[in-house]
């Protein structure tokens, strides 16, 4: 627990760091309403982030997730848009179609034991292709104002010398987070899924029941994929099927550089949260200062291989 | 008996601080056959683990023919003439079985140095036969039964010039006739003049077979002698020693003969036959002792009682009503708790703290909607510490930094607060020091004074002889007597668990299910689902299917991820992956496309991609190994990673302008066919030449098969899985020349859902995914089956937009029809 906490203030203060760099070195920088703006796009690889937290934690890993995002963005377009259904019951049945793909993956890796790399390799482009078959390569739009809101609107606007507004989005991070914390630290769920991924023979010899947990936590993870795609669909104001490419990659190494280890057994929340904000701002902060982004994502890449070295380097000095 | 062979001195070694051998002596002459035998624990299986070069001792030495021999790999001991056959023997299960046999000395070759299988088939089945033993030797070692497996290793073992042999409880699993015959050969091989290590608890079997026989105890050698002055008591004895056999005195009255039967067990069987007709009960504040050897049968009954294994008849009943828990939860509200017997994997979560690992099994039952009572949690915790007095600095410091008997007591007290009707201990004291035994066995007393009733599993005698109130004996999966300890000595019972050199009844042999055979069959079947399709699409359409135009264009989509997926197939048969495959060659293509542009002859840009490939797959290899990370990770970075840098190369530009010269290395038709499908013919058959007939082909199947075996004999995994990356690489470059020959162009997409084009053609060409087992020409076939999807999907006017779904589920259902046939033999 307080090997976690060092690594969470490590990792705050290399997020100050980076800001303060940035601030002095990067003109136009350190300007909250932009930055506050520009945190819209954090929200949905930040859910990702929280359920792919459990995933690792327990060894295992899901490649699926941009694709279930994906199939369930064309499952609330075609619903509302040719199905005339309600906004709400077409988001009910978003959220059941991220759920039900994450069922399918749990029930192969839970129940069948087939290994989580192939399960959602193979799902990540049946579920892409099932999403791109059903679409047909449209796009789908025109939602109400009230549901675009969610990704683009303000929750509440704070009037000083210059006035901030709050994303309304930003808000359904926090509760993600804070749930996702709360879960794997304060209840048996977290504390089983942290024990199976640590030893997963143990885990089954301590009345651990390990086909259910899995099952649950792949489910799980395809059920928030759902609820962002909801948030994804509304910042861009419509859903297409080869949306959020590359998405596995992007929560993968929020989760890698927030410190839980690719060889499970410990998993942190709050670090995948800082894990988050470190890459986000590393992002605009090179974006600001004219750097092509294309050097950005090779450094994403650098950056989530060196932090999963370093993980398993620091792992295996501490347990000496 | 003829002159000193192989002489070990004063071996010491510890594993973490545990001694597992103090000073063992061992003296093996020619033409003698040498019995080894001690208790579990005593250190047999490290002495052969240094004999045989797999451990290196801490002090002492080895002396071959009275020259000092160092050994540091077991390639140095077979080079020796030193062998083993072990008793769960290490197979590569996917491979042959006269590659399992040979694959360790080398298998024979021809005259370019290529493996020449009809003479390796013929040199395995000669050294079969010389056991007199017969059998085919090209079925894959999985399909053999025990006893066959364990033949065909003392006949690798001959076959390789043999001149110390380690046999490890070799009749553990045989017949009674396999015994004689294995006999048999064993004189022969002593006539030969080889030195036989004979490990064994059938101590008859031992006094029958051997000539000297040494006997270990507690790490140590503590006689040797020839067979002919032991008598089997005489061997009991000394195996267990003559220590005080009162360790703990348990007050007398708390066995009350008259108290409720709390377990019964009526003619329990194990599913899988390891144990058979188990009847016994255990009163309320009983403690039944279960003593027997290994292969007893004694933790897979414990197992199947905790609902880990599945029984195929027989019944338990706890208090007297029915309890055949599915699952250990199940167990557990029927009021059974089962303490494993391997403490480090079965038992401790290593890096938790003592505070999880004494409250798990609780949890669930202190908790409110899962919300654990952190007040609760810690109060259970700090009442396990305290009653079980574990000494701990805190409840919240890892259990790994704890000694083995307070870890094992937290265990046990992760138990007792379940408040269990049953407690099954399964070697409670292994691995922990002497004063925490003492307290151990006061936990236990306690538990059954309280009305607990207790099973207690040892192969300790003293241990059961003072704990117990009656004791039973396993052997070979059956009750052999049960005892009063108070009554019957110690060499009575001891006497009645050592296994009869009876031989045990034969499971009938595997039946061959459909689903095995059409694995079996994976490439016939490949060719049947192609024509079928073929046939099908001539069918409804003739005119645009059945031309030859149509044809050569599948062929040549296919040729592309068909060439790809050769690399990808050998890769994945190391036990790799690579995901990456796709944005190298877009890397590769656009660095080649570039050079062509600039005037580079196409000879130049053809080596620069090879060699620009094979270091990107390097790359990823060398981290994957070097920082033992799953390569998945490193291949998923190396996606962004790639596709950055070739952007940069290009400045996101498209390479246009090809010179013609470099185009002709791919566009156009050789002899009227396309020339990329004549390259395809050439890179599968190298790939299968590679594959079938090199030793280092061979060696890569045999790491993806089991990483444990090829260690045993010798093999660097490091090595040999970063040559099937280097390799995949060196592909990726080729094709990456040929496809911007082909279309002309480097786009930024270009190498796009390759990787998944390429895996898919390997996995359903009948590629293990988990590694082991891959055919070159089933990935050639599975790619063109995927391309004839495709155009299938195409003529049929099926939206180009399902046909990635169609990918998707042609893998996935690849992957479950393997998961399923290989399920399926693991039952059979």
């Amino acid at each position: 627990m307080r090997k976690l906490l060092r690594r969470e203030t490590a990792l705050l203060l290399v997020l100050i760091g980076l800001f303060a760099v940035f601030s002095f070195s990067v003109d136009g920088f350190f300007n909250w309403i932009n930055i506050l703006d520009r945190a819209r796009y954090w929200v949905v690889p930040g859910m990702i982030a929280v359920a792919m937290t459990f995933i690792i934690a327990t060894a295992g890993i899901d490649l699926s997730v941009g694709s279930i995002l994906a199939l369930s963005g064309i499952a609330l377009g075609l619903l509302f848009r040719d199905g005339q259904w309600p906004i709400a019951l077409a988001i009910g049945g978003a959220i059941f179609t991220g759920t039900a793909a994450g069922a399918f993956n749990g029930f192969a890796i839970g129940f069948l034991r087939i290994p989580p790399l192939v399960v959602t390799l193979a799902t990540m482009a049946l579920f892409r292709g099932i999403a791109m078959g059903l679409s047909q390569g449209k796009q789908f739009g025109g939602y109400p104002d009230g549901f675009e809101w969610i990704s683009q609107g303000d929750l509440l606007t704070l009037r000083g010398p210059a006035s901030v507004s709050i994303p309304t989005p930003i808000l359904a991070l926090v509760i993600v987070v804070l749930a996702g914390s709360l879960l794997l630290r304060r209840t048996w769920i977290g504390r089983f899924t942290e024990l199976l991924g640590e030893n997963p023979v143990a885990a089954r010899f301590a009345a651990i029941d390990v086909r259910w947990l899995t099952f649950g936590l792949y489910t799980a993870c395809g059920a928030v994929c759902g609820v962002a795609a909801l948030f994804h669909t509304a910042l861009y104001a419509s859903a297409k099927a080869d949306t959020a490419m590359g998405m596995e990659l992007e929560a993968i190494a929020c989760v890698v550089v927030g410190g839980t280890r690719i060889s499970g057994g410990k998993g942190s929340v709050l670090g995948t949260l800082l894990g988050l904000l470190i890459i986000g701002i590393l992002r605009y902060g090179l974006e600001m200062a004219g750097v092509k982004s294309v050097y950005v994502v090779i450094l994403v890449g650098i950056l989530l291989v060196t932090t999963a070295v370093f993980n398993e380097w620091a792992a295996a000095r501490e347990s000496q | 008996m003829g002159d000193r062979l192989l002489r070990l001195a004063e071996i010491h070694k510890s594993f973490g601080g545990a001694p597992a051998l103090r000073g063992a002596t061992l003296d093996i002459r020619s033409g003698e056959i040498h019995g080894l035998v001690g208790e579990n624990g005593a250190g047999k299986s490290t002495l052969i683990n240094i004999a045989t070069g797999v451990l290196r001792p801490d002090a002492g030495t080895l002396m071959l023919d009275g020259q000092p021999l160092s050994l540091t790999n077991p390639r140095h001991a077979t080079a020796a003439g030193i062998s083993v056959v072990h008793q769960e023997a290490e197979l590569f299960p996917q491979l042959s079985v006269a590659e399992n046999i040979l694959l360790s000395q080398g298998l024979v070759r021809g005259r370019l140095g290529q493996i020449d299988w009809p003479a390796t088939y013929e040199k395995a089945a000669t050294a079969i036969a010389r056991m007199g033993e017969s059998c085919d030797v090209r079925a894959p070692a999985a399909d053999l039964s025990v006893a066959r497996r364990m033949m065909c290793e003392i006949a690798a073992a001959v076959s390789r010039e043999t001149r110390v042999l380690f046999l490890d409880e070799p009749t553990a699993s045989l017949t009674s006739q396999e015994i004689d015959h294995l006999f048999a050969r064993v004189r022969e091989l002593r006539a030969a003049g080889v030195g036989i290590v004979y490990v064994s608890h059938r101590l008859d079997e031992v006094l029958e077979l051997c000539d000297r026989v040494t006997v270990m105890r507690d790490g140590a050698t503590i006689d040797t002698r020839p067979a002919s002055d032991f008598t089997i008591p005489d061997l009991v004895s000394a195996m267990i020693g003559r220590e005080s056999l009162n360790l703990f005195s348990r007050d007398p009255k708390h066995a009350p003969a008259d108290a409720p039967v709390r377990l019964q067990l009526e003619k329990l069987t194990d599913a899988s036959g390891v144990f058979q007709d188990i009847s016994l009960e255990v009163r309320a504040g009983e403690i039944l002792g279960v003593y027997g050897f290994v292969g007893a049968g004694r933790s897979e009954l414990a197992q199947a009682l905790f609902g880990l294994r599945s029984l195929s008849s027989g019944s338990v009943s706890v208090d007297g009503s029915p309890a055949a828990p599915r699952s250990p939860r199940e167990a557990l509200r029927m009021g059974i708790a089962y303490l494993p017997e391997d403490r480090l994997v079965q038992g401790i979560f290593r890096n938790h703290s003592v505070r999880s690992n004494a409250s798990v099994a609780l949890l669930p039952r202190i908790s409110s909607w899962s919300w654990i009572s952190s007040a609760r949690e810690t109060r259970l915790a700090n009442d396990i510490v305290r009653d079980m007095r574990v000494r701990a600095r805190s409840i919240e410091q890892p259990i790994g930094t704890l000694s083995g008997g307070n870890q094992q007591k937290i265990v046990f007290g992760r138990w007792q607060s379940t408040n269990p009707k049953v407690l099954i201990l399964d070697e409670p004291t292994r691995g922990v020091d002497v004063g925490a035994k003492a307290e151990i066995y006061g936990l236990i007393d306690g538990l059954a004074v309280r009305g607990a009733a207790i099973l207690m599993i040892s192969s300790e005698l003293p241990e059961i002889m003072s704990m117990s109130d009656r004791v039973v004996t396993l052997s070979e999966g059956r009750v052999t007597g049960v005892f009063n300890p108070k009554i019957d000595s110690h060499h009575v019972i001891a006497s009645a668990a050592v296994p009869k050199a009876t031989g045990i009844a034969k499971p009938t042999s595997r039946a061959s299910t459909w689903l095995g055979s059409i694995a079996r069959a994976r490439e016939s079947g490949l060719i049947a689902i192609t024509l079928l399709l073929c046939l099908l699409m001539a069918a409804l359409r003739p005119a645009e299917f059945a031309n030859p135009r149509n044809l050569l264009e599948v062929l040549s989509n296919a040729a592309l991820p068909a060439m790809m997926a050769q690399g990808a197939m050998l890769v994945i048969c190391a036990g790799g992956i690579d995901i990456s495959i796709g944005a190298i060659m877009g890397l590769v293509a656009a660095c080649a496309g570039m050079a062509a542009v600039s005037g580079a002859p196409p000879i130049v840009c053809v080596t620069l991609a090879a060699a620009l490939g094979c270091a990107c797959s390097s790359l990823n290899a060398g981290i994957a190994l070097l920082a033992r990370i799953h390569p998945i990770i490193v291949t998923l970075a190396g996606i962004s990673i790639y596709r950055g840098v070739m952007q940069l190369v290009t400045g996101g530009r498209e390479v246009v302008n090809l010179p013609a010269a470099y185009r002709a290395l791919g566009d156009g038709n050789l002899l009227g066919v396309p020339k990329l499908c004549w390259y395809v013919l050439v890179i599968t058959l190298v790939t299968h030449f590679l594959l079938r007939y090199t030793l280092v082909g061979r060696h890569i199947l045999a790491i993806g098969n089991s990483e444990t075996a090829a260690r045993l004999i010798g093999l660097s995994k490091a090595r040999i899985t970063w040559f099937a990356f280097a390799y995949a690489g060196v592909i990726i470059g080729i094709v990456a020349v040929l496809h911007t020959a082909y279309y002309g162009k480097v786009q930024s997409n270009t190498g796009d859902s390759m990787e998944l084009k390429a895996i898919a053609a390997a996995v359903i060409g009948g590629t293990n995914i988990l590694g082991g087992r891959g055919s070159a020409l089933g990935t050639l076939l599975g790619a063109f089956l995927v391309a004839l999807l495709y155009n299938a999907l195409t003529l049929l006017a099926i939206s180009a937009y399902w046909q990635n779904a169609f990918v998707g589920a042609l893998i996935l259902g690849a992957v479950l029809a393997d998961a399923l046939v290989q399920r399926s033999r693991r039952l059979h």
